[in-house]
């Protein structure tokens, strides 16, 4: 398995200065690079140093809408290419988005497609946001905010510069994103070590990091509310719950938050398994099906659930667990109440 | 539990972005939404009323007369609360294959 990253930010934030330096670094030099861009001639690429071979150019138009295709048959082709011996053998893809992009149809794509799923697994979503614009940015555009939501890592670049406003940029996006973690880096200067291997999926076969995946746990049980109308929080359970309820809790989720549910990402104590925690991974109503740790990573055998999305309170999504739940143990005491007659 | 779907039912209320407001009901009524011209009552269904757990009714202004639908399960009660109100909004929930088995 190939882990992918997706680099997104919006438009001249420094998503290009990023990689282009990144892939200056001798431990990124195997890896394939996609650029979208928007437009006939695109020009980020110019601007982007690799081998030709491991590198692809989408222009046709914005990952997010109509090439999302091109991105599932461009990723598949790739990896054709690579099994064939006609590119490098790069161990991992880097994904630039363009500035417009939505990640959350790219993050689809990367989970749903049958194909890409054997050979790829989506490492996680590095963030770039330009500490001089960004307030206003995110005041005025929501892909913006999505961008710096569904972020694993926050990149705060130009912070160098006279005018950024790095103080309050960074207290707003600890509101919109309080789990990841915030990098203020200089013409993108930063060890990619700091940026990748940040996703469940371990691609070098250790033990996963589940405490840094689930990073927002730091912050305990706490809302964010603010005027992006994010909300982020953990739910923290400490009574397991019924295997039943994970299918009928996500249906809800899906079903009730649709594209409001950014993300959504755990791990369940399951009465049914209670020596190995279930993980769930989510993007708006799309989930991967639960993977089973073979142990606990720690000695904290509590659920915590956490939820980034706009307009979902904390106490919906916590009663919802506790209403469906309670109502699956009932109907688990009423069969076995039938049984017994 | 009945403060508890009265709640659970106001924050719903606020997520699908429907102005209105719940109160809680003489049972078998839990809880009463009332949002414009409509009025929805969620009721616990009787023990006998086997697989049903929850009924929901429901009228609004332009219908002659009262709508109803059973529901087996929370969810279908929040689905049965969100067509009485023409909450249009999410997805089937779409699962994946994982990436990484962990075991």
């Amino acid at each position: 398995m190939f882990p992918v990253s997706v680099i997104t930010g919006f438009l001249g934030s420094g998503k290009t200065t990023l990689l282009a330096r990144l892939l200056r670094d001798p431990a990124m030099a195997r890896t394939a690079v996609i650029i979208n861009e928007f437009g006939a001639v695109g020009l980020d690429h110019e601007l982007v140093e690799t081998s030709d071979e491991s590198f692809i150019q989408l222009s046709n138009g914005c990952l997010c809408c109509n090439v999302r295709s091109d991105l599932v048959l461009t990723l598949g082709d790739l990896a054709a290419r690579r099994a064939a011996g006609t590119v490098p053998p790069f161990e991992r893809v880097v994904i630039e988005t363009t500035g417009l992009a939505d990640p959350a149809p790219i993050l689809h794509a990367l989970m749903t497609d049958r194909s890409l799923c054997d050979v790829y697994a989506l490492d996680g979503v590095i963030t770039t946001v330009d500490a001089v614009t960004g307030m206003k940015t995110l005041d005025r555009q929501a892909e913006a905010v999505r961008q710096a939501a569904v972020a694993d890592r926050l990149i705060l670049t130009k912070t160098d510069v006279p005018e950024a406003q790095t103080a309050a940029l960074r207290a707003r996006l600890a509101a919109i994103n309080p789990g990841a973690p915030m990098l203020k880096v200089v013409g993108g200067a930063v060890a990619p070590a700091a940026l990748f291997d940040c996703g469940f999926y371990d691609a070098a076969g250790k033990h996963p990091n589940v405490a840094g995946w689930l990073a927002h746990e730091a912050h305990g049980h706490v809302q964010h509310h603010h005027k992006d109308d994010i909300t982020s929080f953990c739910i923290v359970r400490d009574q397991p719950l019924h295997a039943v309820t994970l299918p009928l809790l996500l249906s809800a989720l899906a079903e009730n938050c649709g594209a409001d549910l950014l993300r959504m990402k755990g791990l369940v104590n399951v009465i049914e398994e209670p020596d190995r925690p279930a993980v769930i991974h989510g993007v708006q109503h799309v989930y991967h099906a639960p993977v089973w740790l073979a142990r606990w990573p720690s000695d904290d055998r509590r659920t915590r659930l956490v939820f980034i999305g706009r307009n979902i309170r904390e106490s919906w999504a916590s009663s919802l667990i506790e209403l469906i739940d309670a109502e699956v143990a009932d109907e688990i005491a009423r069969r076995r109440e039938v049984a017994t007659i | 539990m009945n403060a508890e779907v009265v709640t659970f039912l106001a924050d719903s209320l606020a997520l699908w972005q429907v102005d209105g407001t719940v109160t809680a009901g003489a049972l078998p009524v839990v809880a009463v939404i009332r949002a414009g011209d409509c009025t929805v009552w969620v009721e616990q269904s009787a023990d006998d009323a086997v697989p049903w757990r929850w009924f929901v009714r429901w009228r609004d202004a332009g219908m002659h007369e009262e709508r109803s639908r059973p529901a087996a399960s929370l969810s279908g009660m929040l689905n049965a609360a969100r067509r009485a109100l023409n909450v249009e909004r999410g997805n089937a929930l779409r699962v994946v294959a994982a990436a990484a088995e962990g075991s």
